[in-house]
Parts: C-alpha cells; structure tokens; sequence
C-alpha cells in the first residue's frame, strides 16, 4: 500500500478516481481520509481494501498507471548493493568499472521477490511482463547516464584535490538504482 | 550479455543503445494490436524520460563544476585571512554526490606543536635524571 500510495500526484490522483469509479464514493471518500495514514505506515489498511487497489484495481488501471505502480515496486524491492571503495585520482578508471558493471548488471538480472509476485498475479500478463523489462532496461541506461559524465566530474574533483595546501577530503557518492558506490577520493 | 560488456564509462557514448525496437521486439507475438501498440508506446516514452533524465544529469554536472570552483575561490580567501575554519560542501552532480571537507585549525596545529616540545623536553628531562 505504502508502494502505490506514494505515486506521484498526477498518478495518485487517477488511482483514487478509478478507486471511486469501481468501489463507489463512500469508500473512496475513506480512502482518501485514510490514505496519508496508509502511507506513513500509521494505519494498515484492512484485507479487503488491500486487495481492491492491488489485486483488482490493476485490472482496470490503464497501461501506464500500471507501469508507474510497477516501477514503485521494482524500486521498493529490488536489492540494494552498497560499496565503499578508496580510489586515487589517477586510478579511479581501473578500480571503478568491474564495481559499475556489478551493479548495472543487478540491475538487469533482479526481479520482484517470488512472494508478490505470486500474490500480484496481475504482474504475470504478457503485458506487464514486456513493462518490467522496458523499465529494468531503462533502469540499466539510467545507469550508463549516471556514469557517462564521470569522467569530467573526477575531472572537476582534481581539481579541489589540487589544492593542497588546504588538504580538502572528498567523498562522492555514485548512486545507481541498484545501489550506492561510495567513493573516497585521493590525490598522491 | 554483450552490451553488458560494453565500456561503462565511455569517452564519448551514444545517448540511447537500446531502441524501442530492441526492447519490445521478442515479446510482442502473444499481444493483440491494442496492447502491442500501449508497449510500444511505453517504451518510446521511457526513451523521452531518459532523455530528460540525461539532460538534468548534464545540468547538475556543469552546475557541480562551478560550484566547486567557487568552493576553491572562497576556501583560499579564507585560508589567507582567517586562522581557524571548517566547510563542509554538498554537490548534486550527475552521478551522485560529492561531499567536500576543507579544515584548518591554527590553534590545533600551534597545540600540537607545544605538546610535542613538552614531550620531547620530558624524555630529554627523565634522560638526564636517570644519566645524573
């Protein structure tokens, strides 16, 4: 519930109106008073309203919506990898690549624990299935993104780190939807 | 598994590898042409969102720079005219964050020194009593 109930705006906004469409404006009206409560983790919502937003509103929601919920939930669940790794600036390209290929690949390989998606049968449409490969691919170029600019932002970390005279300590944190590496940089 | 092996942090890359295309292409025969065409309309959106995601990257990137600069700037005029000071800076760029320290302590460092000569002068002091 946390998952769907923290979509963006535009989104939640259409969920809670498919929400009133199908169960009607008194348990949409309810919804509504309670979701901040559902979200924050304050109130579980009850079995039967678990199941109207994530077992059977999924049939009605439109194909993005779908995706938005579904990216929610790669998001939530996918492992996290997290690194912390001591490089130099004239070293960071032999150390640092095998730990990106490592985690970008995680991204490509992990999927949604066997338990949702056992109880998300929707999750197992031909449909869907085709979503959550679109988005672990765009999750995997979001991370080439991230690191295409590398290059010139340790370019611009050489720089404060040649200055020495006023010993700066740098720590750059990469983060990757799979995962953190956290860099602490050195000059020799 | 080829383009995992692709250069991760390439000099100059192409902006998107993977096409719509690519994505969609072997999953496509179980759908009706409804849903083909939602598919594939996602997956051009995602590549617009990308797109997006990638511009801001580029912006943060550049505006990390400069901000790094001015960092320099403020910490050398500081490091001339004050004895004792501490900043501490956050930087969203593209790939992340960067935190940068710059510390100087005038009195801790005149400290250090004064604890050292004590030091020095009671092994100096115990010598010459242990010698006497």
């Amino acid at each position: 519930m946390r998952i769907l109930l923290g979509l963006n705006d535009e989104s939640l906004a259409e969920l809670l109106e498919l929400y009133k469409i199908e169960f009607g404006p008194g348990a949409a009206r309810y919804a509504r008073k309670t979701y901040r409560k559902w979200r924050s983790g304050e109130v579980a919502p009850v079995t039967e309203t678990f199941e109207r937003f994530l077992l059977r509103l999924p049939k009605v929601m439109t194909f993005d919506l779908k995706c938005e919920v579904l990216r929610r939930l790669m998001d939530e669940f996918s492992a996290k990898d997290n690194h912390k790794l001591t490089v130099y600036t004239d070293d960071w390209e032999e150390k640092l690549p095998p730990l990106v290929e490592q985690i970008v690949i995680k991204a490509n390989t992990s999927g949604l624990p066997r338990e949702v998606e056992r109880r998300l049968r929707w999750l197992a449409e031909d449909e869907t299935q085709l979503a959550q490969e679109i988005l672990r691919k765009s999750r995997i170029e979001q991370g080439r993104i991230a690191v295409s600019m590398l290059r010139e932002e340790m370019a611009a970390i050489e720089s404060v780190l040649a200055e020495k005279h006023l010993r700066p300590k740098v720590v750059h944190k990469l983060k990757f939807p799979c995962g953190t590496i956290t860099l602490n940089i050195k000059r020799r | 598994m080829d383009d995992q092996k692709q250069e991760l942090i390439p000099k100059k890359q192409s902006l998107f590898p993977i096409t719509a295309e690519d994505i969609v292409d072997n999953a496509l025969q179980n759908l009706d042409e409804k849903q083909a065409q939602r598919v594939t309309e996602k997956a051009a959106d995602e590549i617009v969102r990308l797109a997006v995601e990638k511009r801001k990257a580029e912006y943060r990137a550049g505006a990390a720079q400069e901000e790094m600069r001015n960092l320099i700037d403020n910490a050398n005029l500081l490091d001339e005219r004050v004895g004792d000071y501490s900043i501490q800076s956050s930087f969203e760029t593209a790939s992340g964050t960067t935190n940068v320290e710059i510390r100087k302590s005038r009195t801790s460092a005149a400290m250090m020194a004064l604890i050292v000569a004590a030091g020095v002068l009671i092994v100096l002091l115990v010598y010459l009593v242990l010698r006497g």
